[in-house]
């Protein structure tokens, strides 16, 4: 093992100990779950409804359409995930990312790993990579229910097409979620009370989510998380014109949302990206720059700042 | 490096923030196989200095070798060769002292480390903590186990910060039991303390901190026949700490 992995080790074993995260991580599965069930629910509903059309419109003899779930995305039914992954999944990811930091802080052993041989760049790689994995995780099990979801549910049949445009939405979620993961790593590396990184990373977890969709696009805080009414076009004012073209490209919620739907196949036809930089642009360069600002975070963190008597 | 090389070289070692200076130009040299104790009262810049030689802060100006190893250009080869145990010691709660251990072992990277986990309980006499988690350990207990993560790699040097803060006289004891073995197998051990008595009974150096400036330096043998007893050790101890501190 790495000196690095084995830092990672050391954090994932940690994290499974960790009552909060294990709480948090069981509630964003859950809420998959219940998504699943929605799509399921709605699929057989429209299912019922129609097999009972198809009997009543061949019996008084009038020609029977196709099922209405044919002609929309299979993907579609899955549509609430977006939800999930906008709230619990990120703050899942929030929380793991200062857990990582904070508990090696907390138990004291920050300077017990800062006078040892590894590097802290070692150490900062370690701590990334295991908040990495672990919003792979978390991201892995949701992608698992879905699929099983899918598999399950009557009347719908996935392309091969559809199932990598699945795996495209759920590379695009962890992605999502591990950024603010980062945010709050390099958060927790840069202020060593306790509350500190968590409390920054969550401002900018509701600033992202609702406020910056309120200035862009005249997009109100419920409406914001809902995958259908946060995908509306830029009001047509010379305000949210120009917030939108300047905000736009670091509204991420709003670019993982369009995104999202792109790859679900329920994006509103002809509804056009916020700003002048394509949403996934917008995505990976954030993505880097919660990278870097986690590893220089890192970097800078002071082991004999905080621990357990501060 | 030799065996003869000191196990700590300092010129002009400081450390400041901003206006405030914390540990003035320091110079000192402290050869192998010592128990050197470092005296001072609270806030006298003892903590400040052991974290500059673990690498743990940077230092203002100023140069220093640790074990042969120069502190701003062999940072790693310095710390692989030194064991730490800070004041307080707390490690991950929820882990077994044997997890702990072995975390610790495999950072230092020792790649026969569940042998040495078990040597270094066995010969601090914790074997019987192995399986146990760390979070419903006493204070004295923590502290060897503490202990334990700072000499698994068996180190040259060991940097003990307050070691017997919080401890009760049991703890105390054992505590100086240990240094005198580790000692005895050829340890070099820098001590930072406050209490005199340990600094009698386990050192075979010592120096005095006041307000950031060294202001006495010289071998336990010398203090002994010049100052006599304990008592006169206080003396000292107090004489010069407090005239630094009324200057």
């Amino acid at each position: 093992m790495t000196p690095a992995s084995i830092v990672a080790a050391q954090s994932l074993a940690a994290l499974l100990r960790e009552r909060t995260v294990l709480l948090i991580a069981g509630i964003f599965t859950a809420m998959v779950l219940v998504s699943a069930w929605m799509g399921w629910s709605a699929t057989a509903t429209v299912n019922g409804i129609y097999a009972d059309a198809v009997i009543y419109l061949q019996s008084i003899g009038q020609p029977v359409p196709a099922n209405p779930l044919g002609q929309t995305s299979a993907l579609g039914v899955l549509r609430n995930l977006t939800v999930y992954v906008s709230l619990i999944g990120t703050f899942a990811a929030i929380v793991t990312g200062q857990r990582l930091i904070e508990a090696d802080r907390r138990a004291g052993v920050l300077p017990l790993i800062a006078a040892r041989p590894p590097a802290r760049m070692t150490y900062v790689a370690g701590k990334m990579q295991a908040l990495a994995l672990a919003t792979a995780a978390l991201v892995t099990l949701a992608a698992v229910i879905s699929g099983l979801t899918l598999v399950l549910l009557p009347a719908i049949a996935v392309t091969a097409g559809e199932w990598l445009r699945l795996g495209g939405f759920f590379l695009l979620s962890w992605a999502y979620v591990t950024l603010f993961g980062m945010v709050a790593l390099g958060a927790a590396a840069r202020i060593p009370a306790t509350a500190g990184g968590l409390l920054a990373a969550t401002i900018l977890w509701l600033a992202v989510t609702f406020v910056l969709p309120a200035l862009t696009g005249n997009v109100n805080p419920t409406a914001a998380i809902n995958p259908i009414s946060a995908l509306v076009a830029t009001p047509e004012t010379p305000v949210f014109t120009i917030l939108g073209t300047v905000l736009g490209p670091v509204s991420l919620s709003e670019a993982y949302a369009y995104l999202a739907a792109g790859l679900m196949g329920y994006l509103p036809a002809g509804l056009v990206p916020r700003g002048v930089v394509p949403p996934f642009l917008s995505l990976i360069v954030l993505v880097a720059a919660a990278l870097v600002f986690a590893l220089r975070s890192g970097l800078a963190l002071d082991p004999n700042a905080g621990g357990p008597d501060a | 490096m030799t065996t003869t090389t000191p196990a700590i070289v300092t010129r002009d070692l400081t450390k400041s923030y901003g206006a405030a200076t914390i540990l003035h130009p320091l110079t000192i040299t402290i050869p192998r196989g010592e128990v050197f104790g470092f005296l001072g009262h609270n806030g006298a810049g003892k903590t400040t200095t052991i974290r500059l030689l673990t690498t743990l802060l940077a230092p203002s100006a100023g140069q220093a070798s640790v074990a042969g190893h120069d502190l701003a250009t062999d940072p790693m080869a310095l710390r692989a060769a030194i064991g730490y145990l800070p004041e307080n010691v707390r490690l991950y709660d929820r882990f077994t002292t044997q997890e702990n251990l072995v975390f610790f072992g495999r950072l230092s990277g020792l790649s026969d480390v569940e042998d040495r986990v078990a040597d270094t309980l066995a010969f601090l006499g914790i074997e019987a903590l192995a399986d146990r988690r760390v979070g419903t350990f006493s204070k004295g207990m923590r502290q060897r186990v503490g202990l334990a993560q700072a000499i698994l790699h068996r180190p040259e040097l060991l940097f003990l910060d307050e070691p017997t803060s919080g401890l009760d006289p049991m703890g105390v004891r054992l505590l100086r039991e240990i240094v005198a073995r580790l000692h005895a197998s050829g340890m070099t051990i820098f001590m930072n303390t406050h209490l005199l008595s340990e600094v009698a009974l386990t050192c075979t150096s010592i120096g005095v901190l006041a307000q950031g400036r060294l202001v006495y330096h010289d071998r336990m043998e010398a203090v002994t026949a010049k100052y006599g007893d304990e008592r006169a050790l206080e003396d000292l101890y107090l004489g010069v700490g407090l005239s630094e501190v009324t200057a």
